[in-house]
């Protein structure tokens, strides 16, 4: 059908685009703390982004959507597919024009908590108030107080734990390598259990509960141990700044991990509307998960691909030399919190956006006295944005809604 | 520009950067100080004008730096120490400024009381002795961002030990100028020039009281 094809096109479109944004804005504003702290280049920062979130898309991205995000709006509203095919082009409309005046204006807004609001929009013009989930929509709300101070609370402890143990030490060199194997494998064992807990290949494996941890344990001790061995040779004894030279190399393990969950994570909201939407077409029918071929994710990952290094690498340069603030034991403690507080939250069902956790680590450090100025005022704006990215998302998907049914 | 970076704009320029800034400019201050007083002190002094204008230039610009870090530190800050401290301690190093200009200002309303010959000696050694703990500032303060950057107690010591010498130097001004008023009431001069002399050796001295006061405040930084 013409009318079919002509909405599957402008999914196409707009599902690029998001994907585009997400590249552009969120995967930049992720790997910030890398280049700020000079781990790596913002030429090589592009590349591991690039890289590593194709994969984590293709790869580890969720290849089941749920059709409206996390059960917060219920599968009554499924009954019609017309209805549920310009529902889905409408959210993911909405989420773009969203997410497209954020830019244009940069307001800090999330394209996670975009696409979520739009599809919440979506359901309550097509189901009214009744078939909105409200303990799932608080939960959600919860999700964003909580993923920042969660994050914050970790990246404080941490700071304080590398300023207590090693920074304050008169040789900060060997006291970094003694400990490099508990960081190491703190890291190695978040990456692995977030491998197995949330990611298709994972659960493929089947590996659950206590072994999953006691798996992820050894093979953290194994990597731990063995880093410390690379990190002995690979940092001479006449550093002069022993200890972060050291971070800086496990930084560059966190920031990989990082892109590779924003890719896992990220790729598959940017993608379910137009997952949604190709089903559909497809079939002719929806249920309550739709399963995202993996070309769609592919798609979503060069599309975040093509963001990054279209726009991302002016994003980064500005942010590179606006946080030189942060070295690499503080970007550490950011990327370790960023990345702890995503599966933390991902486990919990909840959608958690990477930039939101991030921005909660910087907090976090600079509460441990770790930077010398944080602007706490933009946080509040932050949190602002934040709040109202949901019901703006909403109430735009909910009025595209209605013109689109007036005119298809 | 067209981007989203909530990230990077929690972060702004440090207060410390100001700080460093304005501490150059006292220093380079300091180098026209001296070279004013030494013309002044020469029986042929031409340029001393020249000079004074340009401590006051200097000084306006430090002026400028003061402002602009007072202006761009929002009550909602997170800085490793207290915005209140980083102020007052830029009041103590601005402090230092503002007794070099006023030294040179009250040179300028006695142009014609030379230093008496038998003074000329202790009122050199007083002028050099204020000129160190200016120049510590500098040091003191890349010292102490290296501290806050990294914690270590060995970099605590350090700024310490700066701390300690600009007491010591403010000691060493001070019996300078001790030596100079008493020497001063056993010469066979007027009163008005004991007068101004007096005032003179007092106020080139505050210079090294704000330095220390400076070295203080930083104290108060570094406590945990």
């Amino acid at each position: 059908m013409p009318q079919e094809l002509f909405v599957l096109i402008f999914g196409y479109i707009f599902g690029f685009y998001m994907a585009w944004n997400i590249g552009a804005n969120d995967v930049a504003n992720s790997m910030a703390p890398v280049v700020g702290a000079k781990a790596v280049t913002i030429r090589q920062a592009v590349f591991i982004a690039v890289i590593l979130n194709v994969v984590g898309a293709v790869f580890i991205g969720s290849h089941v959507t749920n059709t409206i995000r996390k059960g917060i709006v219920s599968t009554d509203i499924l009954g019609d597919p017309h209805l549920v095919l310009i529902g889905a082009l409408s959210a993911i409309l909405a989420a773009s024009l969203w997410v497209n005046l954020a830019t244009w204006k940069s307001l800090p807004v999330s394209t996670t908590h975009s696409i979520v609001g739009a599809m919440i929009g979506f359901g309550i013009v097509a189901g009214g108030f009744s078939v909105i989930n409200w303990v799932k929509l608080g939960a959600v709300v919860m999700s964003w107080i909580i993923s920042p101070l969660f994050s914050l609370a970790i990246s404080f402890f941490l700071f304080k734990i590398i300023l207590r143990l090693i920074l304050s030490k008169k040789n900060t060199l060997i006291w970094a390598l003694k400990l490099s194997p508990f960081f190491i494998g703190s890291t190695v064992f978040i990456v692995v259990l977030s491998f197995l807990f949330k990611t298709p290949l994972g659960k493929n494996l089947s590996v659950q509960g206590p072994v999953a941890l006691i798996l992820a344990f050894i093979i953290a001790l194994i990597v731990g141990f063995a880093g410390m061995k690379v990190l002995k040779r690979l940092v001479k004894e006449s550093t002069p700044n022993g200890a972060e030279e050291i971070f800086r190399f496990i930084q560059i393990g966190t920031a990989c991990y990082v892109a590779l969950a924003q890719g896992a994570n990220d790729v598959a909201n940017a993608i379910g509307p137009l997952a949604v939407i190709y089903f559909l077409v497809k079939t002719g029918t929806v249920g309550a998960t739709v399963p995202v071929p993996v070309f769609l994710l592919l798609f979503g990952g060069v599309g975040i691909a093509c963001g990054i290094s279209m726009a991302g690498h002016r994003v980064m340069d500005t942010m590179g030399k606006k946080i030189t603030a942060l070295s690499n034991t503080r970007g550490f403690a950011v990327n370790f919190a960023t990345a702890t507080t995503v599966l933390v939250a991902s486990k919990m069902g909840l959608p958690v956006s990477t930039t939101h956790a991030a921005v909660g680590g910087v907090m976090g450090i600079g509460l441990a006295r770790g930077v010398e100025a944080v602007n706490l005022s933009i946080v509040y704006r932050i949190m602002l944005y934040w709040v109202l990215t949901v019901p703006v998302a909403a109430v735009t998907s909910m009025v595209i809604f209605k013109i689109l049914l007036f005119i298809l | 520009m067209l981007m989203r970076i909530p990230f990077s704009d929690m972060f702004m320029t440090s207060p410390f950067e100001g700080i460093q800034e304005h501490a150059e400019k006292v220093k380079e201050c300091s180098w026209v100080f001296q070279q004013a007083i030494e013309c002044h002190f020469s029986p042929r002094c031409t340029t001393f004008e020249e000079f004074r204008d340009e401590v006051a230039r200097l000084e306006s610009e430090a002026d400028a730096i003061k402002r602009r870090i007072r202006g761009h530190i929002p009550k909602r800050t997170m800085t490793p120490v207290s915005t209140f401290l980083i102020f007052r301690y830029l009041k103590q190093q601005d402090g230092v400024l503002d007794a070099v200009e006023d030294t040179l200002d009250w040179i300028s309303y006695r142009r014609k009381t030379k230093i008496p010959e038998a003074l000329e000696k202790d009122f050199a050694l007083l002028v050099n002795a204020v000129i160190d703990p200016i120049e510590k500032l500098t040091s003191m303060v890349s010292e102490a961002r290296q501290y806050f950057k990294s914690y270590s107690e060995k970099q605590r010591v350090v700024v310490k030990n700066i701390i300690h010498e600009l007491h010591r130097q403010e000691r060493e001004v001070d019996k300078f100028e001790y030596d100079i008023k008493k020497k001063l009431f056993n010469l066979d001069i007027d009163a008005v020039s004991i007068m101004y002399l007096v005032r003179l050796a007092e106020i080139i001295g505050s210079i090294a009281d704000h330095a220390q006061n400076a070295g203080d405040m930083m104290r108060a930084m570094l406590s945990k």
